[in-house]
Parts: C-alpha cells; sequence; structure tokens
C-alpha cells in the first residue's frame, strides 16, 4: 500500500530513475533520448533565459487564476449539491456527460469563439478544475451528519450561514480533496492546451524544441515540468496537512488526468 | 497434541510503540479435547488462536502439533472465523469444496463430499446460493462446513458464534456438539461467554487482560453427550459457571498449568 | 414514471439536464448571438454525425482511435493489475515500486509525449504509449490498495485449506478486490479516451483529434464538434458497458459501492 512515507524512498526513487535514463540513453544511442546528464545541462539555461522565464510565469498565472476561478466556482456548487437533493439531481447528469468530454480538446473551439490570447486557455483549465472539485465537495457535504445541522439550526442558524460555517468546514477535508486533484488537472490542462494551441508557454516552449530538433532542451522541459507537478503536489498535501490535521487520514488520490 | 511453549506475541503498534499481547503462554493440549479460551476483550485469546493456526508466528517460543513445530497454515489445523470469511464470489458449494479441490480431489468427488458436508450442516438445499443471501448463523454452517472439508484433525474457532443472536447461538452449538461426537476432533475454542465455555468444553482456560497470561484452568466433569436443556438446571453447571464467572472478576492470579 | 422500471425512469430524468443543455444550445444558435460559423446549430452538428457514420473514411478514423484505445487500456491493465498485486504480495516489491510511483504519479503524463514521439515515432506507438502511461496510475493504485484491504481472513481461510501463499494472492485476494480494480479500470478507460483524443490533437496524423484539428485550420466548425461529440459518446458508451460488465461480473458480491 502507498503510505505517506519519509523522503528519502521518494528521492531514493528518483536518483534510479535518473540513474535509469542515463545508462539506458547511452545504451540505446539513439539521437531522440539524450542521456540524462546532458538534458538536465539545459536546465540552467533554461531557466536563465529571461524570453522561457516569460513563457514559463505567463503559463503559471493561466493555471493560477484558471485554478482559483474554478474552486470558487466549483465549492459552492458542490456544497449546494450535498445539501440540496434537488440540485444535486440537476447537476449530477450532467457531470456525467461532461466527465469524458476532453476539456482541453475543447481549446480549438474556445479558441473560435475567444481568441488565441490568455482567456481561451485560462477558460479551460477553469473547466478542467471545476469538475473534480464540485465532486470532492458534494461528496463531502453530502457527508456532513445531518444531526450536526440540526443543532445549528436549533440554535437560530440561517440556512446559508449553516451552509458556510458548518457544512463547509465539516467538509473541508473531502474539498481539498478535491482540490489536489484540481491543482494536478490545471497543471495538466495548462501543459496539453498549450501543446495544442502554441503561442506562448511551457508547452509551446516543449514543441518548439522538438521542432527544431533541440532534444536536449526537450527533455529538460520534461523534467522541469514533472518536477513542477510533483513540488505543487507535495506543497498542496503539507498544506492540506496542516489545514485539516484533525481530519483522519484520506487514501491516497486516483490521479486521473484532463 | 498441540503443546504452547513460552509463547509470547508483541506488536508494533506504529509509532515506535510496542504493545504485550501475549506474555508466556504454555499449555498442553491433549488429542480429542474440547477446550475452551476465556478472556475479556482485548486479552489475546484470538492472537493465541492464530498462532497455533499458523498465521501469525510468535514472538518468542513455539507452538508444537504432533512434535512438529508450526511454521505456518496447514490444512490439518482448521480455522473458523467470527467473520464468517467465506469467499462472496463463490456459491456454498463452492465454498465448501476449496479445501477439497485444494487437496487434489476430482471435481465429481468433491462435489459429491461437499454436498454430504452441506446437508450435515442442514443446509441441503442451499447449495446453489451466494454468501450475501444468506443468514449469519446459516454463513457459519457453510464455514464450518468448509472447514470439515479438507480433514483438519484440530478445529480453531474465534469466537464463531459471537455475531449471531442468541437462539441461532444455541443452535448452532448443539449442532457444533453433534458434529463433533462424530469423530472427536481436538477444538480449540474462543469466547467470552461462560455459559457457552461450560457447556461446550472438557477443559476452560481463563486469560488476563492484556498482557495476556494464564489466570487459571478448570476441568469441565460434566457427562456427555451434554443437553442444554438438562444441563441448564444441573446443580453442578450453575456452579461452574458462577464459580468462573467470579474468578473472572478477581484480578490475575498465578499462573496454573 | 410509476409504470415504468426504475432504470428506464433514472436514465429518463437522467437525460432530462442533457436535453435541456442541447435545448440551450439550439436556443442560442437560433437567437443569433453568435454566429453559425462559431455555434453551430444542434440539428447541424447531429445530421452532420449521422452522415459522417454513414461515411467509410470516418469510421475509418473511428476505428484507428479505438484500436490505440483499447490497445492502451488493455496494456495498462494488466500492467496495473500485475503491479498493484506484487506490491501487496511481496513487501521487497512494495517497497520498490510505491516510491516510484509516488514521484511520477503527479507527473503530468503529457508532459512526456515528446520523449515519446522522439522515441517511438509519430504513428501509433507514441499515442499508445501515452495512453498506457496515464491509464496504468489509478489501475495500479485500486489494485495495491484494494488487495491491501482485503480481510485477511480470507487469505488465512483459503491458506489453511491448502493454498499456497502465491495461489491464495491470485486466486483468493485478487477476486476478493475486485470491486475496487474494475473501479479503477472503469477510470482508466475513460481516461483512455481523452488521452488518444488529444494525442491525435496535438500530433495530428489520423484519428477523430486529428479530424478536430484539420477541421478546425480550414474553420469548419461544425466538423469541429463532431469527432469531440463523437468520443464524447464513445465515452458515455464504454463507461455504461463497462458498469454493465461490472454488475455481472460482481454477481455475488455485496453491494458496498
Amino acid at each position: 500500500m502507498i503510505r505517506p512515507g519519509p523522503t528519502l524512498a521518494p528521492l531514493a526513487a528518483c536518483a534510479a530513475l535518473l540513474v535509469a535514463w542515463e545508462i539506458g540513453a547511452r545504451l540505446a544511442g539513439i539521437d531522440g533520448l539524450p542521456p540524462a546528464s546532458h538534458a538536465l545541462a539545459q536546465i540552467p539555461a533554461i531557466l536563465g533565459d529571461p524570453e522561457s522565464l516569460l513563457h514559463i510565469g505567463a503559463s503559471l498565472r493561466r493555471m493560477v487564476v484558471g485554478f482559483a476561478l474554478g474552486v470558487a466556482a466549483a465549492v459552492p456548487i458542490g456544497l449546494t449539491m450535498g445539501r440540496s437533493r434537488h440540485v444535486a439531481a440537476f447537476f449530477n447528469p450532467l457531470l456525467m456527460v461532461i466527465y469524458p468530454v476532453p476539456k482541453a480538446a475543447l481549446m480549438p473551439v474556445i479558441m473560435l469563439w475567444l481568441g488565441v490570447g490568455d482567456a481561451s486557455k485560462t477558460l479551460v483549465i477553469f473547466l478542467g478544475v471545476t469538475l473534480p472539485v464540485i465532486y470532492h465537495s458534494y461528496q463531502g457535504s453530502r457527508a456532513v451528519e445531518q444531526k450536526m445541522l440540526w443543532s445549528a439550526a436549533a440554535m437560530g442558524m440561517t440556512a446559508p450561514a449553516r451552509l458556510v460555517r458548518i457544512v463547509l468546514p465539516a467538509a473541508l477535508p473531502e474539498i481539498l480533496a478535491g482540490c489536489r486533484v484540481g491543482l494536478v488537472l490545471a497543471l495538466i490542462t495548462m501543459v496539453t492546451s498549450e501543446m495544442i494551441a502554441r503561442q506562448t508557454g511551457l508547452g509551446n516552449i516543449l514543441f518548439n524544441s522538438l521542432d527544431m530538433a533541440q532534444y536536449d532542451t526537450v527533455y529538460a522541459m520534461i523534467v522541469i515540468i514533472g518536477a513542477l507537478g510533483f513540488v505543487l503536489d507535495a506543497a498542496f498535501e503539507w498544506l492540506r496537512g496542516r489545514l485539516v490535521a484533525w481530519a483522519e487520514p484520506s487514501h491516497p488520490i486516483m490521479v486521473g488526468t484532463t | 497434541m498441540i503443546a504452547i511453549a513460552s509463547v509470547t506475541k508483541t506488536f508494533d503498534s506504529g509509532k515506535g510503540r510496542r504493545h504485550l499481547a501475549l506474555a508466556d503462554i504454555s499449555l498442553d493440549i491433549a488429542a480429542g479435547e474440547f477446550v475452551s479460551i476465556l478472556g475479556p476483550s482485548g486479552c489475546g485469546k484470538s492472537t493465541l488462536l492464530y498462532i497455533v493456526g499458523g498465521f501469525i508466528p510468535p514472538s518468542t517460543g513455539a507452538v508444537l502439533v504432533k512434535g512438529e513445530r508450526v511454521n505456518g497454515p496447514s490444512p490439518d489445523r482448521g480455522p473458523v472465523f467470527q467473520e464468517f470469511a467465506l469467499f462472496p464470489w463463490k456459491t456454498v458449494l463452492g465454498n465448501v469444496m476449496y479445501g477439497l479441490e485444494r487437496r487434489g480431489v476430482g471435481r465429481q468427488q468433491a462435489q459429491a463430499r461437499a454436498r454430504e458436508l452441506i446437508a450435515m450442516v442442514h443446509l441441503a438445499g442451499y447449495e446453489n446460493f451466494y454468501p450475501k443471501e444468506l443468514s449469519g448463523g446459516m454463513k457459519q454452517r457453510v464455514a464450518i462446513a468448509r472447514t470439515l472439508a479438507y480433514g483438519p484433525s484440530i478445529l480453531l474457532m474465534d469466537e464463531p458464534f459471537g455475531s449471531l443472536d442468541a437462539h441461532t447461538r444455541t443452535r448452532l452449538q448443539n449442532d457444533l456438539l453433534d458434529i463433533w461426537e462424530r469423530d472427536r476432533k481436538t477444538v480449540l475454542f474462543v469466547t467470552h461467554s461462560v455459559e457457552e465455555a461450560v457447556f461446550l468444553s472438557d477443559r476452560v482456560v481463563m486469560m488476563t487482560r492484556a498482557p495476556g497470561r494464564l489466570k487459571e484452568v478448570i476441568a469441565i466433569d460434566l457427562p456427555r453427550p451434554r443437553s442444554r436443556a438438562t444441563l441448564l438446571l444441573d446443580r453442578r453447571f450453575q456452579d461452574y459457571v458462577v464459580g468462573i464467572e467470579r474468578l473472572m472478576d478477581e484480578p490475575a492470579q498465578e499462573q496454573h498449568r | 414514471m410509476r409504470a415504468l422500471p426504475a432504470p428506464i425512469a433514472a436514465s429518463l430524468i437522467g437525460a432530462l439536464p442533457i436535453a435541456l443543455i442541447v435545448g440551450l444550445w439550439q436556443a442560442i444558435a437560433m437567437s443569433g448571438i453568435a454566429p453559425p460559423s462559431l455555434l453551430p446549430a444542434p440539428g447541424t452538428v447531429f445530421t452532420r454525425l449521422v452522415q459522417q457514420l454513414g461515411s467509410a473514411a470516418y469510421l475509418d478514423h473511428v476505428a484507428t482511435t479505438l484500436i490505440r484505445l483499447f490497445a492502451g487500456f488493455a496494456i495498462a491493465a494488466l500492467t496495473g493489475v500485475t503491479l498493484g498485486v506484487a506490491m501487496t504480495g511481496s513487501r521487497w516489491a512494495g517497497a520498490v515500486i510505491a516510491p516510484l510511483v509516488r514521484v511520477l504519479a503527479p507527473v503530468p503524463k503529457i508532459a512526456l509525449y515528446p520523449a515519446f514521439i522522439l522515441t517511438l515515432g509519430f504513428e501509433d506507438a507514441s499515442k499508445i504509449a501515452l495512453v498506457v502511461a496515464d491509464a496504468v496510475f489509478p489501475i495500479l493504485l485500486a489494485t495495491s490498495q484494494g488487495t491491501a484491504a482485503v480481510e485477511p481472513k480470507l487469505a488465512w481461510s483459503a491458506q489453511a485449506a491448502g493454498a499456497s501463499r502465491l495461489r491464495c494472492l491470485l486466486t483468493i485476494v485478487l477476486p476478493a478486490a475486485l470491486p475496487s480494480v474494475l473501479t479503477g479500470c472503469r477510470i482508466a478507460l475513460v481516461i483512455s479516451c481523452i488521452v488518444v483524443f488529444l494525442a491525435e490533437m496535438i500530433t495530428s496524423t489520423d484519428g477523430l483529434g486529428h479530424l478536430l484539428v484539420r477541421a478546425a485550420r480550414s474553420f469548419q466548425s461544425v466538423d469541429m464538434f463532431v469527432p469531440l461529440i463523437t468520443i464524447s459518446l464513445l465515452g458515455l458508451l464504454l463507461n455504461a458497458a463497462f458498469n454493465a460488465l461490472r454488475r455481472r461480473l460482481l454477481a455475488g458480491f455485496p453491494e458496498a459501492d
């Protein structure tokens, strides 16, 4: 079973992967797979280049904005769905239909409407984030014990106040679990949308270097994106642990995509 | 038959804490004896049973069965668990046949033998039912039939009737004794019911609360075959029950063999 | 509604919001807020969809997408289940695989796509590899968690009946974890749909994703919607088919989910 163990094991795993990459690449000897050392050597060059940093900054900005908006929209919807059967009955089938649609695949369609700027990419990220956050907020809200709410009502709390002051904190562990998935999806959707509609951003750098056969840079970007994903997830998990230290440990999330 | 020699068991409960479940248990059980292990919750009686069965290893000491050291599960020591542990995707017949198939018995023969056992536990007609369609008492009958199917010489029963209602419980106690009388297997029976222990056993082994030690071993000198109706009115039975209940309330005495 | 059997009634109620969405879509298209070049009317799109479904060339693309999808999913399922079972069965395997999974799980696998292209080419292999990379994680996690959560007494019952540890792991623990494993597979199936489509959009050679990009380049908005709706419908269909399969496979299991 996978447990949040000491940091030694993941670091060892990283090291093992890099070594395996290095050895495998040297043995294979093809242009398309440069050894790890070559790729890693490119990273300082990329991170030191102001233009690249602009791209990366733009990507991160879109991701953060899309994520924040997504959470802000999704949490109230999910919480309300959890307490009202009618709202749930309305949204549930809708969400089930949207679930298999690849959000990043909507890029060309959305670009038709909103052009090629930030708005379309942010919108796609927003869409990708809302689904898991709504789902988890809904589940968390549903699980809140009715008796807690009855006590609050008896004390004179109105329905909206109960939603904010009882349901929200009680559902917080589950909501944060959804946000974690949403964050991962935000990163994935961001990269994917930039691969599909290239103008700026990480995905753009990646495929530009692919087009220009700068293979070392390609792999360096992969490592950077991978590291970004890992760091974001780890940071969020730490934050989540601090915020809801009182909750029982949840199952490790089955990470989805797109 | 079974020699438990200075067995202790310590569990690591995470965060570096260790929990001493069993402290220096030594006990001999003769072939064909029906022995109950009685004690309060958490005294380690189930743990002792699992160690005898070979499902968990002792921390120190050993269990010898017929002179050989136990180091893993074996068809000679058949368990029956409180939670039934039936295979949910197999029918009643499938469950009971399992042990026979593992012993290499041919399909036809295995089916026939399984049907015999199912009839013996009064479940004829339920062969193609799934466990989830059965009541608790019926599930336990299937579990008993499943274990008997592979012919163990020792039965290890872990509060088998603990999750059943009182009426089903007494019926199964009677049925168990009927089955046991046929070939007098050695039985280790864990329970926290004093009445049940006295009714069923030749000897009652009492354990203290954790860390579990042997508190007292009482021989039950009542004639067999035993009938619940008769025994409930029998003075000796009542004396045993009252005496043991009194002992259970007292703090731990020195160990007895 | 009361006269209809429950599943049909449920699907009708579920269809309501979808009908509403399509209605809303129709209303927006008709109102003229958005020109048909940006938002074609649902009628136009569905007519075109039906037309395409009769065209051999379109079905060729659909087949290509489906083949990649199933190939990737099958490899991911085989790998994921094997590794998941290994993690539960062998502490050594668990110690090696778990940290690797922890490191790789939050990495956006789509970022690996260029590496797959460089090593496996622009055609099927790299797309299938991406599907495998994305689909294997939910299955692996579900299998490893599911098998680890199986009640040990089930395994003990099997081992006492004579099953070896390996046999027990494969024929008792894995089937007992089937509900969990199948949930992971269902998630992986939907992920496979999504990922294959995206891969086809990024390196546009053939398949449904390619058709969307091709239509986008020539500003054919109707032809953009058609493959998108096709893949979504496929996703829904596969999801429903999988659920039906799941119900059949889990016939004996108590309703836990």
